[in-house]
């Protein structure tokens, strides 16, 4: 029988890591990640995990042992979110290329300035175009189930890349739910083993220059440079279909089915749609619920991965639909709408979907998105249904 | 492979023809100060006040050998020295007319030849000169020691003519050995194409281009997966004075005060000579470089370097060392305590590393400039091992030459005056003062 327990995202997530079997974690502690940290290093302590944990001094060392220790075979944890991943950002962006099959929860921040150090998704989509994949979850047992296929996805011979697994900074970090803990056997034997470093590596019985100089006018110029970048572009378009098998896989091994890429929420015969990210979701769908009570024709698409963008799954969810309302936890400055947002206009022009768009910026700062919050955005995309000129980014807390 | 031989080197003009070195030669072979018995001799020219000396040069193929019909005179392999045999003389004296250096000659008072069979190498003329004008060069050991080792870096790097910092990666990694990850982050040695270029790698053993941030830490994390599955593999890093001391200095604090098992080698040739030859934090006061340039309102550098190996020693590191290529005997006996000291903690070496490029000055004077700044006392030479505490000189800064002596050589500070001159001097003495107060004499062992 699978153990249950009641927990917060954040020990859900460090249950993930136990389950996994790292063979090396290093943390620095960051608002909302510090407790992470701190299951993390209890656990170590107790000797549930038998991880080396190394407590460096910074979230820059943070990604950096751990990029030494993946080049020697190791697998490996990390978790960090807002200026953590900031300070992180310079051997982040050199993860993907380097094809380390890393895996890290961000527990996600908003940015600063203003000083604050509340949940939001400015870290995580500041981020979006560095060739990580960003998966983010719904639910403390979505976190740890996430957690483990994270590594079957990122060590998949396909992909090996680094992989973000995204939960909410206070409502899934500190929010407590009931999960269940999957057995040890049953993790191991869907993990199988571990793949890191076939490609890679600093070992003196397989010497190799890692990452010599590329480009320049000379000799063979930037052609291995464009051949490297278009192998990530590659490794992160297979992924889409490895992310869907694992969780496939996931499902019929632990019975929780999670839809991978996109969920489609009572979206079958909408007229229009909302789309959301994250925790925020589930306060969206009991307003779709309501609202369909009411006679709405209106359906909820959820995003999950973010990185590879699912455009196929977006197609198959939005084609029919007459209007959507985009919900942001972030802002993209510049466009001055949310990132979400933004990406999906471009898959709707990409997808030849010429449909009227809203963006909705909510939950800054930790603000709650709240169920009469969606009924706003619900009615607002339903009276777009039929206009033609661009629409001004609402911002859902203003006036909270 | 032939054998190196230890040999005695003559300074000319250190000589004053004190003739200290002939007395002394002559007691430990004589018992008395008869000069005549002694197999070492010095000409001095007062007019031109330069000396000339006669004394054996051990040739590699000595033509006394060859002349002497009594078979008197044998090369021996092991030590280099051509031994005398006086059983077999006939006295005939062939010898000394075909050696062309006056180094075996009729002694008057036995009418018997003399030659210097080097004192079972340990000789007492080196020992007895007052000025340092006879020196035994023992570098001949390192070649029979390790000149059969592999050197593990390809041919033709592209670094500048004279690098130093090419000399120092070819010695290290001959020394410690192919077991071994090394990290060169950007700076010289990866600029010269160590890791390597368009796939095509440049050492034998793996070499990774860390940032200029993360040398310290991407080792660290390497080191503890080997420890896990136990295998011993030594990191090795060849960071530069900027990768060290200045946007690298997180991580490399960080990894020492928490023990990582690595050797951090920094190459320190004052400043960004890779992107231009701009200051870093080791730049020493009044240096010329593109960033602390020369004008009417400033002359160079105004800042003192950072003091990196004292700064190391504080961090509790397991080994610390300065080195100089003028000194490579040195260096190598340091290289090993590394190896050693980087099973338990770190090990951090950092090696002066003048640069004729960025430094403005011949190629040719390379290992010159490498040595007289150490003479000079502006490199001390010393090394510090945490469980004795102390901090002990390995060349000695008492005699040491005026500081304007290597700075005239080099280009970088061509437009020093009189009170910045005085300044580096003064700086000079007192960081000796200093570093003498750094002996402790309190051993502790590492706590669990």
């Amino acid at each position: 029988m699978p153990k249950k327990l009641v927990c917060d995202g954040n020990e859900a997530a460090a249950w993930g890591v136990v389950l996994s079997r790292p063979d090396m974690v290093a943390v620095y502690p960051i608002t909302p990640q510090s407790s992470l940290a701190e299951y993390i290093s209890q656990f170590v302590a107790d000797g549930i995990l038998k991880a080396d944990l190394m407590d460096v001094e910074g979230e820059h060392s943070v990604l950096s042992v751990l990029q030494g220790a993946a080049l020697a075979g190791a697998r490996t944890f990390t978790a960090s979110c807002g200026q953590g991943l900031a300070f992180m950002f310079e051997p982040y962006f050199r993860t993907p290329p380097l094809r380390l099959p890393i895996v890290m929860s961000l527990v996600t921040r908003d940015g600063i300035s203003p000083q604050c150090v509340w949940g939001g998704q400015q870290d995580a989509m500041t981020v979006r175009e560095t060739g990580w994949i960003h998966m983010y979850c719904e639910t403390a047992q979505e976190i740890l189930d996430t957690t483990i296929m994270a590594y079957k996805i990122a060590e998949h011979r396909d992909v090996m890349l680094p992989v973000n697994v995204n939960h909410d900074g206070n409502y899934l970090s500190y929010g407590v739910e009931q999960i269940e803990l999957p057995d040890q056997a049953d993790v191991d034997e869907f993990l199988g083993e571990k793949n890191v470093n076939w490609h890679v590596a600093l070992d003196p019985e397989r010497p190799m220059g890692v990452d010599p100089l590329t480009g320049g006018a000379g000799g063979i110029g930037p052609s291995l440079f464009v051949r490297y970048r278009k192998g990530l572009c590659e490794g992160m378009q297979n992924a889409l279909a490895v992310i869907e098998d694992i969780h496939r896989q996931w499902g019929e091994r632990f019975g929780r089915f999670y839809a991978p890429l996109v969920e489609s929420y009572r979206m079958e015969d909408a007229e229009y749609a909302i789309v959301t990210i994250g925790s925020m979701s589930g306060a969206g769908k009991d307003a779709v619920d309501a609202a369909r009570n009411a006679g709405e024709p209106v359906g909820l698409l959820k995003i999950k991965t973010f990185r590879p963008f699912p455009l196929e799954a977006i197609k198959a969810a939005l084609s029919h639909v007459k209007a959507i309302g985009v919900v942001d936890r972030s802002v993209s400055f510049g466009w001055n709408c949310g990132p979400v947002f933004q990406e999906l206009l471009s898959a709707l022009f990409y997808l030849r979907i010429h449909i009227p768009a809203v963006s909705f910026i909510g939950g800054l700062a930790g603000a709650d998105i709240t169920v009469d919050h969606f009924e706003r955005v619900i009615r607002t995309t339903a009276d777009i249904m039929n206009t033609d000129e661009p629409l001004e980014t609402i911002w859902l807390n203003e006036a909270d | 492979m032939g054998i190196g031989y230890n040999t005695i080197a003559f300074h000319a003009d250190k000589c004053d023809g004190c003739g200290k070195c002939v007395t002394e030669c002559a007691r430990v072979h004589s018992q008395t100060d008869n000069p005549a018995h002694s197999r070492i001799h010095v000409a001095w020219d007062d007019k031109a006040k330069w000396a000339g000396l006669a004394l054996c040069r051990q040739c590699g193929e000595p033509d006394c050998v060859s002349a002497c019909p009594a078979g008197a005179l044998v090369k021996d392999a092991y030590s280099g020295v051509v031994f005398w045999d006086e059983n077999r003389c006939v006295d005939c004296h062939l010898c000394t007319l075909a050696c062309g250096y006056a180094g075996i000659v009729c002694n008057p008072e036995t009418g018997r030849v003399v030659k210097c069979d080097m004192c079972n190498q340990d000789p007492a003329c080196v020992k007895a000169c007052p000025r340092e004008a006879l020196e035994f060069k023992k570098g001949a050991q390192l070649f029979n020691q390790w000149g059969d080792l592999e050197d593990l870096v390809v041919p033709g790097l592209s670094s500048c003519l004279g690098c130093n910092s090419e000399l120092v990666v070819r010695h290290t990694l001959r020394r410690i050995g192919p077991d071994t990850v090394v990290a060169t982050p950007p700076g010289c040695v990866a600029g010269v194409g160590a890791v390597g270029v368009n796939g095509i790698t440049s050492l034998k053993t793996p070499v990774f281009h860390p940032l200029l941030t993360n040398t310290a830490s991407m080792l660290a994390g390497a080191r503890r997966y080997y420890n896990r599955i136990g295998r011993d593999v030594t990191m090795l890093a060849f960071g530069g004075d900027g990768g060290t001391a200045d946007v690298g200095f997180q991580s490399l604090s960080g990894a020492a005060e928490r023990g990582e098992q690595m050797i951090y080698l920094c190459i320190d040739n004052e400043g960004y000579m890779n992107t231009g030859v701009q200051r870093s934090g080791t730049t020493p006061y009044g240096s010329w470089t593109s960033t602390t340039p020369v004008g009417k309102a400033l002359k160079g550098k105004t800042r003192d370097a950072k003091p990196m190996p004292l700064i190391m020693v504080m961090h509790g590191c397991e080994y610390v060392a300065t080195a100089s290529t003028a000194y490579m005997d040195d260096y190598y006996a340091k290289l090993d305590k590394a190896v050693k000291a980087a099973k338990h903690g770190m090990a951090y070496i950092h090696i002066f590393s003048p640069c004729p490029t960025g430094w403005r000055f011949p190629p040719k004077l390379l290992i010159e400039a490498a040595r007289t700044a150490v003479q000079a006392n502006l490199v001390p030479l010393w090394e510090y091992e945490h469980a004795k505490g102390d901090i002990e000189f390995t060349y000695s800064p008492e005699h040491h030459i005026p500081v304007d002596e290597y700075l005239k050589l080099i280009g970088k500070y061509r437009h020093l005056d009189q009170e910045q001159v005085d300044y580096i001097q003064k700086k000079a003495d007192r960081n000796i003062a200093q570093l003498n107060k750094f002996t402790l004499h309190q051993e502790i062992t590492t706590g669990g």
